[in-house]
């Protein structure tokens, strides 16, 4: 559940003034702009649909919306932990493309978000991009995978995707990783068919690899180290998603050391209920899915809450995460407080550690990556 | 001090009529100064800023005049560079009906990488959805002044011609910037999507460049070496603003030369000065002698003569502030029309009220005032309180200073001759040689004037007989006022004989050269942005179509890529030429058959006569051209005239330029017809096979030749209105100069009248006297003005343009100086002859 990025992309478009607050007002209220603008004529999510990899690891440009979403944890030779985040959305701005000899011509935007978070250094690095899908500066395509926004890049080593190699760069901040598929992609929601809002088409096409182990370099703060840890890849397509009434969500992924997964994601509505179509799935050792109702089987409070420094919205901050049935019982801690990203469309997303009981009442630890949407206003800068 | 302002009070409101013609001078050069330097200012401002909006906020850009960059550049940059601040422009220039006589800037932009660069691209009110304005094909978004203008809105669309080809551009949005610059900046510019703008422009595959920000410092160094290692041959990469420099530099001359004829204007103005403050203190001779006898000091006097001049330059110049504002925004569209038609687009909302240059103005109308009534001042403070009474002393002292002026006047001549001659290329420097030479022919009059009276004596006497020859020994005998009055008037028309002559020679000389240069029936060219240089590619088809038609029998072709250098600009040309075309180039030098023999033999390239000048090349040197396939070094055939541009052109022959360009494509296209056929007539044949949507501009001979005369005449309005004003400055001087003398003369005529002369007989008298002087100063000017039009065709206009011209003088630029002089003149007298005709001799006795 990552919708922010078509939100965040119509929106960055609009401003991106380096200075001078006059012209910022002008930028585009993507609110407005994805209320306003209507379905017809993109593709889709109706209906459960027949995965075909490694096409689906691709594009699917009659979506409207569409991203590549790669989180993880890593460890230094000398026990430096970190995180990061490398997203690269795709959107269409119309449904077909133009008709033009020109090359530039396209309906494909694309939007990256780089961020790491050296945990030990109290420092969290985020960067943002935007290229149209043409001319080379920005695009996506299935065989071989190869999904990239300038030199920022997600692509296959082989043809059937994995191995992929992630590379992305900014200032001196570098991160170049190895991804293995730890385990085989599982199927969001039913069959791949994840449901947002209550109307019919409000859903996206999700699958996931829960487990991805990593092992590249990292450079960041003028050292370069070597790194290893675990990632996560979120492959999602839709072209509508959220419902009115719905304000945002706190979506969880949780990797637990004795090799359990666990995804939970919180709908809020406008009171800070949490919607009905919240949803949940834990992936066993072995890659087999197991779903979870969100009323029944799992439950997700905060435990602390933090205070963006931008403008004082208040996001909360530590979670208390129970499976009952299971015997699941487990604390969510970030790793650093302050993992906001003040870029186009302000939100939250960043590393956490998790400790305590899980399957089989056993102690475990883990990692995760958390994102909190819905508790800022405006960027402060695009 | 109380005494002599009172006495100055008194003189002034005594002589009103001098009074107001002075403040009236000072205020006619003040406002021709001022209203040239604003519209010439607001030129330079209009191009400066819309080039700036357009370049924004880069630091850098990549730019390549022998062929687009390659669009895939930018994404070698950012991927292999990491140069994240980087953004594909796509510019060119189209029109529209809706908006008629305005140069469109087409900009086609990436919004995706504009961020660092323009932001009214992605703030100040685009009001525009990012993805209608990509998705849209071939939308447009326009500043709502624009929109206005055109009366569309947003869902309409915008007939725009570009190159020929007519498109429908929908209006997507419109952008209303409350910034002042940036208003000022869009006003002419069309906001398209880079696909879009590729397509219209007809450059799909390239950009016209890439603007940067790169950082200061070893760090941009290294990138600015990383980028130049990646650029094609022929491509540069330039700190911001130097582009918009060279460009400007385009118009320096033009700028030169129209603030120099704004400063003849002035120096007009300064003579009517010195002629009203000289003439107030011979008026006032025993006045101040007086004064002087009771006590004054001769500091007092002189302060007392400046304080009235400055009292005088400080109201002409107030005047002539309001005036030059009012007179800026006629002549900005005069001189923005020539910039368009001969330079570059640029367009001008409004003129500026730039407190600089009032102030500017201002202070030089005031100062050239001060400077103008110096002399006399010093005549007055110096006299002899004795001796300063007597009338006689002072005409025997004037009569003794003609030698001396006329001395003077050739040291003068001589001085700005040799600035001239050793002055090397300096334009500013040739004016100043070229008002020496004026002020030492102007010190000549004097000597010339009491010459071509005393021959002119008999003459008058056989005609007027008595009254003839008082009429010119009046001239003669108070020789300390009409000195300087003649010598105004022989300046004045002088100059305006010297432009007359000028715009006529440059004139014949470029009908000469069409003439000899149009050797075909019919030209064939796109519409483009400036009137004299054919822009934009013709389409093959249509090519084909027009060189089979069955009358024509024979075609050349032409292109044109403009390259611009830090040096200056200047046209390459690839000539296609058809055997009777190739006598159209006349050489400076060498033998014309044996040029041509090894120009279509490609070895080498032709250059004209400004572009040798400039680069001071000339026949057998090498020429390095930048090109595609790297730089060329090619040897200058010949030196051949051309008036078609004054930033110069190196042609060269088809075959060599496709060796070197990847650019198949055709500027323009001549093409001879069979004999006895009508050109007119296949004209219009040639036209009826033009496609819906297209436009082609195809001219017989004739046609093309009236519309290049046209864009001359249009060019040298500016001239010709500066002529003219130039021409009422001096009016306005010899006006009062000549009817103060007459006026002063009262007690004199009044004891004629008393002697029985008859009102018509004064009539007489008076008309002939200012007539003779308006006849002697338009004979004086005509030579003079010869000599200063050989020194504006043979020195200005070779350093401003680098052309040569063939002088030519019609009897009736002459006749009319002569004519202007004397009807002047004869004006000037008007007024005095009727007021003294009406005075009863006993109360024009009493005198004062």
């Amino acid at each position: 559940m990552r919708a922010i990025g078509a939100l965040a992309m119509l929106a960055a478009v609009g401003c991106g003034a380096p200075e001078g607050g006059e012209t910022l007002q002008a930028r585009l209220s993507l609110v407005e702009t994805l209320a306003g603008t209507d379905t017809v004529g993109y593709a889709r999510a109706l209906e459960p649909r027949a995965f075909d990899f490694p096409v689906d690891h691709g594009p699917h440009p009659a979506f409207r919306t569409e991203w590549w979403y790669v989180t993880g944890n890593l460890t230094s030779e000398a026990g430096r932990e970190f995180g990061f985040q490398f997203t690269i959305f795709r959107n269409a701005l119309s449904p077909t493309a133009p008709e033009s000899p020109s090359a530039w011509a396209t309906n494909q935007a694309y939007m990256g978000h780089f961020t790491v978070t050296d945990v030990e250094g109290r420092r969290f690095y985020a960067y943002e991009r935007f290229a149209r899908g043409a001319v080379g500066l920005a695009g996506a395509q299935a065989e071989p995978l190869r999904v990239w926004l300038e030199d920022w890049t997600l692509e296959a080593a082989a043809p059937q995707a994995f191995p992929l190699r992630l590379e992305a760069r900014d200032d001196d901040v570098a991160l170049r990783l190895d991804l293995a598929a730890g385990k085989p992609s599982v199927l969001q929601g039913d069959r791949g068919l994840s449901q947002k809002g209550p109307e019919p088409g409000n859903a996206s096409y999700y699958y996931a690899h829960t487990r991805l182990p990593a092992s590249g370099t990292l450079a960041v703060g003028g050292d370069t180290l070597r790194v290893t840890g675990t990632a996560w890849l979120d492959r999602e397509w839709s072209t509508s998603a959220l419902s009115e009434g719905q304000v945002g969500w706190d979506w969880f992924a949780l990797q637990l050391d004795d090799g359990w997964d666990l995804m939970i994601y919180r709908l809020r509505r406008a009171d800070g209920s949490a919607d009905a179509l919240s949803d949940g799935v834990l992936v066993d050792p072995d890659g087999v899915r197991v779903p979870l109702d969100w009323g029944a089987d799992v439950t997700m409070e905060p435990t602390g809450s933090w205070t963006s420094p931008i403008d004082g919205a208040v996001y909360p901050s530590g979670w208390h995460i129970t499976v009952p049935g299971r015997g699941w019982d487990l604390t969510v801690e970030p790793r650093l407080s302050n993992q906001e990203l003040d870029v186009s469309f302000r939100y939250w997303e960043g590393a956490v550690a998790v400790g305590g009981v899980g399957e089989g009442g056993a102690v475990v630890a883990g990692s995760g990556y958390v994102e909190l949407t819905g508790y800022a206003g405006e960027p402060t800068r695009p | 001090m109380k005494l002599l302002t009172k006495a100055s009070l008194r003189y002034l409101r005594q002589h009103v009529m001098q009074l107001v013609l002075s403040v009236l001078g000072v205020a006619l050069g003040v406002a021709v100064v001022l209203s040239i330097d604003l519209a010439t200012e607001s030129a330079r401002t209009g191009f400066r800023i819309s080039a700036e909006t357009v370049s924004g906020r880069a630091t850098h850009q990549i730019t390549s005049d022998v062929a687009p960059i390659d669009e895939r550049l930018l994404a070698r940059l950012r991927t292999e560079l990491g140069i994240r601040e980087s953004a594909p422009v796509v510019e060119g220039f189209g029109s529209s009906p809706l908006l008629p006589g305005q140069a469109l800037r087409i900009l086609g932009i990436d919004p995706f990488s504009e961020g660092p660069f323009r932001p009214f691209v992605v703030g100040g009110g685009l009001g525009v959805d990012v993805a209608d304005f990509v998705t849209s094909r071939r939308g447009i978004i326009m500043s709502q002044t624009m929109a206005t203008r055109a009366g569309l809105a947003v869902g309409d669309s915008l007939p725009v011609l570009v190159g020929g080809q007519a498109w429908s551009l929908p209006v997507v949005g419109t952008v209303d910037p409350t910034d002042a610059l940036a208003r000022a900046g869009l006003s002419d510019v069309l906001l398209m999507d880079i696909a879009g703008a590729q397509e219209v422009l007809d450059l799909v595959g390239g950009l016209t460049r890439v603007d940067l920000r790169l950082p200061e410092g070893a760090a941009g160094e290294g990138m600015e070496m990383a980028i130049r290692e990646r650029l094609a041959p022929g491509a540069s990469l330039l700190a911001a603003g130097t582009r918009t420099d060279a460009m400007g530099g385009m118009i320096d001359a033009f700028d030169v030369n129209l603030t120099a004829l704004s400063l003849l204007a002035l120096i007009f103005g300064m003579f009517l000065i010195y002629n009203a403050v000289t003439f107030s203190v011979v008026q006032r001779r025993q006045l101040l002698g007086r004064l002087r006898a009771i006590g004054v000091t001769r500091p007092e006097i002189l302060r007392l003569i400046l304080w009235e001049a400055a009292w005088i330059g400080t109201a002409g110049a107030a005047l002539g502030v309001v005036s030059g504002l009012v007179l800026a925004r006629g002549l900005v569209r005069l001189v923005t029309r020539t910039i368009n038609d001969l330079y570059f687009s640029v367009s001008v909302e409004s003129v500026p009220v730039e407190p600089v240059l009032l102030v500017k103005a201002a202070a030089l109308g005031v100062g050239a005032t001060l400077l103008a009534a110096l002399p006399p001042a010093l005549e007055a403070a110096g006299a002899n309180p004795r001796v300063a009474a007597l009338r006689s002393v002072i005409e025997s002292r004037a009569r003794r200073m003609v030698p001396r002026a006329a001395a003077l006047g050739v040291l003068s001549v001589a001085v700005g001759w040799l600035v001239l001659e050793f002055s090397s290329r300096s334009l500013a420097v040739s004016f100043a040689g070229l008002f020496f030479v004026i002020a030492g022919l102007a010190l000549v009059t004097p000597a010339g004037a009491l010459i071509l009276v005393r021959i002119s004596r008999p003459l008058l006497e056989a005609v007027g007989g008595t009254l003839g020859l008082i009429a010119s020994r009046g001239v003669v005998s108070a020789l300390s006022r009409t000195a300087p009055a003649i010598a105004a008037l022989v300046v004045a028309v002088s100059v305006t004989v010297g432009l007359g002559v000028m715009i006529q020679s440059f004139r014949g000389t470029l009908e000469r050269w069409l003439d000899g240069t149009l050797r075909a029936d019919i030209y064939v060219s796109l519409p483009g942005a400036t009137a004299t240089r054919a822009a934009g590619t013709l389409w093959p088809d249509l090519l084909d179509t027009f060189v089979a038609h069955p009358d024509v029998v024979g075609h050349s072709t032409y292109r044109g890529v403009d390259l611009l250098e830090e040096v200056g600009g200047y046209r390459l040309v690839a000539l296609d030429l058809d055997p009777r075309g190739e006598q159209a180039f006349d050489f400076m030098e060498g033998d014309a058959a044996g040029i041509m023999q090894r120009f279509t033999a490609a070895e080498g390239v032709i250059v004209s006569e400004p572009f040798a000048f400039r680069r001071g090349s000339s026949r057998g040197d090498l020429v390095t051209i930048p090109t595609p396939a790297g730089e060329q070094s090619l040897e200058v055939l010949g030196v051949f005239y051309d008036y078609g541009s004054d930033q110069g052109a190196v042609m060269m022959t088809r075959a060599l330029y496709d060796r070197f360009f990847d650019d198949p494509g055709v500027t323009s296209l001549a093409l001879f017809v069979g004999p006895g056929v009508d050109s007119e007539a296949v004209v219009r044949d040639l036209l009826g096979q033009v496609s819906a949507g297209r436009t082609v501009i195809a001219r017989t001979n004739d046609s093309l030749r009236t519309a290049s005369l046209e864009v001359f005449d249009r060019t040298f309005r500016v001239t010709a209105v500066l002529r003219f004003l130039a021409f009422i400055v001096a009016f306005v001087g010899v006006l009062s100069a000549l009817m103060a003398l007459e006026l002063e003369r009262s007690r004199e005529l009044g004891v004629m009248r008393a002697w029985g002369l008859t009102p018509g007989q004064l009539w007489r008298l008076v008309l002939t006297q200012t007539g003779l002087m308006g006849l002697v100063s338009g004979v004086l000017a005509v030579p003079m003005g010869i000599v200063l039009s050989i020194v504006m065709i043979f020195v200005v206009n070779k350093r401003a343009f680098g052309w040569t011209l063939q002088m030519q003088i019609g009897p009736e630029i002459l006749l009319q100086a002569v004519g202007l002089a004397l009807v002047g003149a004869l004006t000037a007298g008007i007024y005095p002859a009727w007021r003294m005709a009406r005075t009863r001799p006993a109360l024009a006795l009493r005198g004062e």
